[in-house]
């Protein structure tokens, strides 16, 4: 197909469900195991650069956000992973304004990955690699800057923290288990403010005392199914790797009975699992299956349909499609 | 998918360190245009945060008085970005000795401007770089705040800004003081010097450097003190500076020989030092001056430049 079309309109999507991420990934992403554990790593590394520069965490956030969507429409390689993170974090650092060198950004990651020799040319590689990956990056997130801009899990989760009067241990708390949810692929399926419900949902269930009040989601522009799709995920991380997640290690001395066999009490008690509902035509999404092109001469990126539908019906007024 | 492009770049117009400007035409409504080209190789730190910036406050923002972003896309491996086409700026026409122009206009150009910074504070945008060369103006009269390189949220309290923002001559006393917490304020600050110089037909703060604008602003508009302004002695460069006396009303009388009282008022709200004084947009666009007469010229009949290109 390619060279056959001089334009291409995309509408920007930023939040998938799981099944769609699935589809997406099976076009990207050939060995999963390998995937999963390489994201592991990577976040650690991200991780690791954040703490060194003494970035807050909507930094590692977003640039796990920009990660993690990056492989839903470009071929997943295991050599080049590490390239893709850094240049991920770099761009997150111009987004959420905690500026750094590119050179500072590529020698700290080159540092963190073991490599030998940092002579210049190694670093000025690296450097080169960051920024070809930038734009990339960018039209994978089709340029929609209203994700990752100004609302964050952990100051979000605070903030509505205090809007319901919880206690300030119940908001600790979530902002511990907030931070294990980076690495979750929710991030990609429903929008900050979202998951910081989710987390505060956790975290009074797991304090003794304090219920999760019930509130109507949509006071806080959210939702149901959204809201426990997140939730749900998160209790299934801790339930798989609880051993290994950072809430473990940082449980403060009251809270350390909290294991494995907690969450899967919570998610007993919360009943069957729900949450997004799956769209039925996801075999037949383009953006899902069909690989993205980006040899087309002009590929353009806006926010909503409207702006395609307008165009569409300027050119052929009687073919309106529906929204 | 359709087959042929959708923008055409006819004439290069322009050329920015970060990138380089083409005037064109979007066919499917053959509407003018201007397409901002992002430069991309050359630049050490890869994407210039202008351009980041640019799309990341324009983006969302539809207002009569702030530029529209028309369209981002890629071609090749260049970022583009699709502006409206705006033929001149204020500066053009303060600048432009031939054309006359009344309270009137002044008020108009004045209202529009505020109008567009109020919008962008609601939004929680601080524009950082306002002047009469970012204040646009289109082939209908309305003018339209550009150049949203140097925006950023307003943000949360213990974060910390750079201070050195805004060009020289519009920025507001904390930002001379190194300020790493502002608001608003200094937009609010930058319209002031502007509607100044709407009135002088000259820069009202001409600096020749960093800390010739210190003195400068503070000879014309007297040294703040922690009278009025408690949190001042803070600032380390504060002890430095020579004292002067605040302009008297007469004093503003005749530098502004045309302005009424109402008017002489909101510029002095604007240039308060300091800057929770100062006035917010919404203040400014109840003022008196808006109440009284002349009214504001209709936009469409605000006069334009002899040679529009």
């Amino acid at each position: 197909m390619s060279g056959t079309f001089q334009t291409q309109i995309m509408l920007s999507r930023p939040y998938l469900t799981r099944a769609q991420i699935k589809r997406a990934q099976q076009n990207t992403i050939p060995d999963r195991r390998v995937y999963n554990q390489k994201r592991l790593s990577v976040f650690k590394l991200l991780c690791d650069m954040c703490v060194q520069f003494k970035f807050p965490r909507k930094t590692l956030e977003t640039a796990m956000y920009f990660y993690q969507r990056y492989y839903l429409f470009n071929k997943f390689e295991t050599e080049l992973c590490y390239d893709v993170a850094t240049s991920c974090l770099f761009l997150s650092c111009k987004q959420v304004e905690t500026i750094k060198k590119i050179t500072d950004v590529a020698t700290l990651s080159l540092r963190l990955r073991n490599v030998q020799k940092l002579s210049p040319e190694v670093v000025d590689n690296c450097k080169k690699r960051i920024v070809q990956l930038e734009l990339r990056i960018l039209e994978t997130c089709c340029f929609d800057y209203r994700v990752n801009n100004s609302v964050h899990i952990d100051d979000i989760l605070v903030k509505i923290a205090k809007d319901l009067s919880l206690d300030r241990e119940v908001a600790h708390l979530a902002w511990l288990i907030a931070f294990d949810a980076l690495k979750l692929e929710i991030l990609l399926m429903v929008p900050q403010h979202t998951i910081a419900l989710a987390v505060l949902k956790v975290a009074c269930e797991l304090t003794e005392g304090t219920s999760w009040p019930n509130i109507r989601y949509s006071l806080f522009e959210s939702d149901e199914p959204s809201v426990s799709e997140a939730y749900f995920d998160i209790l299934n991380f801790f339930i798989n790797v609880f051993d290994l997640s950072d809430l473990r290690n940082n449980l403060t001395e009251n809270l350390r009975h909290i294991g494995i066999e907690t969450f899967i009490e919570l998610k007993k008690q919360a009943g069957l699992e729900r949450g997004l509902k799956e769209p039925e035509n996801i075999l037949s999404d383009e953006l899902l299956c069909g690989e993205r092109d980006f040899t087309i001469r002009e590929r353009r990126y806006v926010l909503t349909r409207k702006r395609i539908n307008d165009e569409r019906s300027s050119k052929h007024p009687y073919k309106r499609e529906k929204v | 998918m359709l087959s042929q492009p959708e923008y055409s770049k006819e004439k290069k117009v322009g050329e920015g360190t970060y990138a380089v400007v083409y005037l064109g035409t979007k066919r499917s409504s053959n509407r003018r245009i201007a397409i901002k080209e992002i430069k991309t190789s050359g630049f050490k730190d890869g994407l210039d945060m202008s351009a980041i910036r640019e799309v990341k406050y324009l983006q969302e923002m539809q207002h009569v008085n702030v530029i529209e972003l028309v369209d981002v896309f890629m071609a090749q491996n260049n970022l583009n970005l699709v502006l409206e086409f705006l033929p001149a700026d204020l500066e053009m026409v303060i600048k432009d000795t031939s054309i006359l122009f009344t309270q009137a206009d002044i008020k108009s150009w004045l209202l529009m401007t505020l109008r567009g910074v109020h919008h962008c504070h609601r939004n929680f945008i601080l524009h950082r770089d306002l002047k009469p060369n970012n204040l646009l103006l289109s082939p209908d009269g309305q003018l339209k705040i550009a150049d949203f390189g140097l925006a950023r949220n307003m943000g949360s309290p213990q974060e910390f800004l750079t201070s050195n923002v805004v060009t020289r001559w519009y920025r507001a006393p904390e930002l001379l003081f190194g300020a790493r917490h502002y608001t608003g304020a200094v937009d609010m600050w930058s319209v002031g010097v502007i509607f100044a110089e709407l009135m002088l037909r000259i820069p009202y703060l001409p600096g020749k450097d960093d800390i010739d604008q210190i003195d400068v602003t503070f000879r014309a508009l007297g040294t703040p003190t922690d009278k009025d302004w408690p949190e001042i002695s803070t600032f380390s460069a504060y002890n430095k500076i020579q004292i002067y006396p605040p302009p008297s009303r007469e004093e503003l009388r005749r530098r502004f020989i045309a302005a009424t009282e109402n008017a002489l008022d909101l510029m002095s709200g604007m240039l308060l030092m300091n800057p929770h004084k100062r006035l917010d947009p919404i203040q400014c666009l109840t003022s008196e001056y808006f109440l009284e007469l002349p009214e504001p010229t209709v936009p469409s009949e605000l006069p334009t430049l002899k040679k529009n290109t």
